[in-house]
């Protein structure tokens, strides 16, 4: 199984939201990273195929998804970001419902949302009102709802929103027990979910793709320009306006920067190891210090 | 397909805004149009000073007590039973004011000396005309009727052609007229029927507008249109959900009103023409045919409006925006329609449930392919097919607007 994403491109008007991205995708679980605003929803929507390109096309084994309409929804599971609802149903209710639309025997049906809400830990609440849930709840039953029919293709659009850290954690297990033969492309601004979680990573800005490549590969592109200064706690202020602050620490009084930098910050900064936090950071950039970085490495 | 109709029917039904409105129509319809209609409001006997319009809560006996005074003068319908008829009112009025207002049918019979003598009318009483007019004059009830007739189709500058058609629709009216208890008819008819269409597809209006425009506010749209059966099929789903529930909104309403008939008025006069209700209308129709039509008018008219109201859902982003333009479709074209020219008017009309199943007492015709066509027969079909014609626009627009 082969999804291929061809010069994908999205325009409103004058502003481009996906510009000519082009990709492979084979089974495995790949990770969307990107500010708000970088083009992750719109790119996610034109491989669901509810929204068309203004240009480029995707294929599924060199077949374009439109042409395939329901034979591809079919194969696909979808948590859209904005995930929605009726408040008024049970979730055992909302998932039968959506187990009719996405055309599956009635007969499966009990023992697969069992199943599912078993999985997603909301089995003791299956039968309360999805209006009672908490963001976590309602985020967990979108996840359940994504894997009703099986998808060979999973689509999870900001999936670990709302997600407290343990619930974070099942997800990325759920994910990784999950994703044997088929393909899994979620989206996310938390880059911890996506380290844990993918195999490959794409990082999106501005519409465009940046780089690409395992989380080892692109790790790798920001070692050497990850740099630790001990300053004083009154200076920190003045560091995290001067220079990309990825995280600070306090220790014996004094604070410990993590400085994303091409040059060594001062005399005594250590170089340390990148995460991708770090290369993630220095494309998004997170005080005013923080020079964009529009260039790979 | 079976399956997704039936889910989208469940859903439609278990929105609170549904229930709130299936409530809220059987109380209007039912309880306040139907119950106490015809036990209190329009049939309860006068004299009781404490409820706003003067009457008692005794409809039921009181009806009884007009059909027993009614009988005597059942049958054929003759000059010298209508002037007994008169002679009867005026004297009761004399002895027994509340009688000769509660008893007798006084309305349809002031009705008829209005249309057939005018001139009998003296402009300086204030009375009614039955209350006065002299029972020997009112003579050649039959062909005074047909000068009626031809004098107001002239009056309105209706064309030869069209004049022709009605006098030989009226050609086909039985004479002379039968007669029974008439005004329980007459409000049926020309009240309680014409409402319910209305008041019904109002109803409908808000528990449809929603149906597409909330999956969209409530982002559940892509959801959808991702699943296996979520472009077309929903859609068709949803449309079909939307008619069976304005046809189950319906089937309620007739049910409660024909309860209601049955129990207040019972059966009689169902052969009666409806000439006894309109005197100069031309249709040779009896009351269960005018009962059936306008039933059918209403019915289809629902199920119109149900349409247009789904491609107004499929149009509009917010459940509240659909509601509006949904209720507008309503209410606008009665509120602007008597400003407009008439042949405007007409056009008008053909919006779902805008034009009214009173027009069988009329004589409106259209003209289509030079043929010239009953108006009731134009406003059955018309505002069904438009509303049916919705139903592929609604369809590929929804499947499209997520492109």
């Amino acid at each position: 199984m082969e999804l291929s994403l061809d010069r994908l491109t999205k325009q409103y008007g004058k502003k481009i939201a996906v510009d000519h991205v082009s990709a492979v995708l084979r089974p495995g679980v790949y990770g969307l990273l990107g500010a708000n605003g970088a083009g992750k929803t719109t790119l996610m929507r034109m491989l669901c195929g509810i929204l068309e390109p203004t240009s480029g096309e995707v294929f599924l084994n060199g077949t374009p998804i439109l042409e395939m309409g329901a034979d591809y929804r079919n194969l696909l599971g979808y948590l859209p970001q904005d995930f929605g609802y009726y408040p008024n149903y049970t979730g055992r209710e909302f998932l039968a419902y959506l187990f009719v639309l996405k055309g599956i025997p009635k007969k499966k049906a009990n023992r697969k949302i069992t199943e599912l809400l078993e999985m997603t830990g909301l089995s003791g609440e299956a039968k309360k009102k999805i209006k009672t849930y908490s963001g976590g709840m309602r985020q967990r039953l979108g996840i359940a709802q994504a894997l009703l029919n099986d998808p060979k293709i999973l689509i999870l659009d900001e999936p670990t929103a709302g997600l407290d850290p343990k619930e974070r954690v099942r997800f990325r297990n759920l994910i990784t027990d999950y994703a044997s033969d088929r393909i899994i492309f979620l989206s996310t601004h938390i880059v911890s979910d996506i380290e844990a979680a993918a195999d490959r990573v794409f990082l999106m800005k501005q519409g465009r793709i940046l780089c690409q490549g395992s989380v080892q590969e692109l790790t790798e592109m920001a070692s050497g320009k990850v740099w630790e200064m001990k300053v004083p706690a009154r200076d920190a202020a003045r560091w995290e306006k001067k220079m990309n602050v990825a995280g600070i620490r306090h220790e014996e009084g004094d604070v410990v920067l993590r400085i994303i930098s091409e040059r060594k910050p001062t005399a005594d900064s250590m170089r340390c190891r990148a995460s991708l936090e770090d290369l993630y950071l220095s494309y998004f950039p997170s005080g005013k210090g923080g020079v964009e970085n529009d260039e790979t490495f | 397909m079976m399956r997704l109709f039936r889910e989208e029917h469940r859903k439609l039904w278990k929105r609170a805004s549904v229930k709130i409105s299936v409530l809220f129509c059987f109380t209007y319809i039912i309880v306040f149009g139907g119950l106490l209609s015809y036990q209190w409001i329009q049939f309860g006997t006068s004299g009781d000073f404490t409820s706003s319009f003067g009457n008692r809560f005794d409809g039921y006996k009181s009806i009884r007590s007009r059909m027993d005074h009614a009988s005597q003068w059942e049958g054929e319908l003759t000059d010298a039973k209508i002037q007994k008829m008169v002679k009867d009112y005026q004297d009761l009025r004399v002895s027994d004011p509340d009688r000769a207002r509660d008893e007798t049918d006084w309305r349809v019979l002031n009705s008829w000396i209005q249309t057939l003598w005018p001139e009998l009318e003296e402009p300086e009483k204030a009375d009614i005309m039955l209350s006065y007019v002299e029972p020997d004059k009112l003579t050649g009830f039959y062909e005074r009727r047909e000068q009626q007739i031809e004098k107001f189709l002239d009056l309105m500058g209706t064309s030869d052609d069209e004049k022709a058609f009605f006098l030989r629709m009226d050609g086909k009216v039985e004479i002379p007229f039968q007669y029974s208890w008439v005004e329980g008819w007459s409000n049926l008819l020309g009240n309680v029927l014409t409402d319910m269409g209305v008041v019904t597809g109002l109803f409908i209006g808000i528990a449809l507008a929603p149906i597409f425009a909330g999956e969209r506010q409530r982002e559940m749209r892509f959801l959808i249109l991702t699943a296996k059966y979520g472009g077309i099929e929903t859609a068709a789903a949803k449309t079909a959900a939307g008619f069976a529930f304005s046809a189950e909104l319906f089937g309620m309403m007739t049910a409660g009103t024909l309860l209601l008939q049955y129990v207040y008025l019972g059966t009689s006069g169902w052969d009666l023409p409806i000439q006894c209700i309109k005197l100069i209308a031309t249709a040779p129709w009896n009351m269960i045919q005018a009962e059936i039509y306008e039933y059918l008018f209403a019915f289809l008219g629902c199920l119109g409006y149900a349409g247009v109201v789904m491609l107004i859902s499929v149009l509009c982003r917010s459940s509240f925006a659909a509601i509006l333009s949904a209720l507008a479709v309503i209410c606008v074209p009665g509120a602007v329609g008597e400003y407009l020219p008439a042949a405007l008017q007409k056009i008008v009309d053909l919006i779902p449930l805008a034009g009214s199943s009173t027009d069988i007492f009329r004589t409106n015709a259209y003209h289509i392919f030079g043929r010239i066509i009953w108006s009731p027969w134009i406003l059955i079909t018309v505002p069904f097919v438009a509303g049916a014609a919705c139903v592929p626009l609604c369809v590929r627009k929804w499947r499209k607007q997520s492109r």
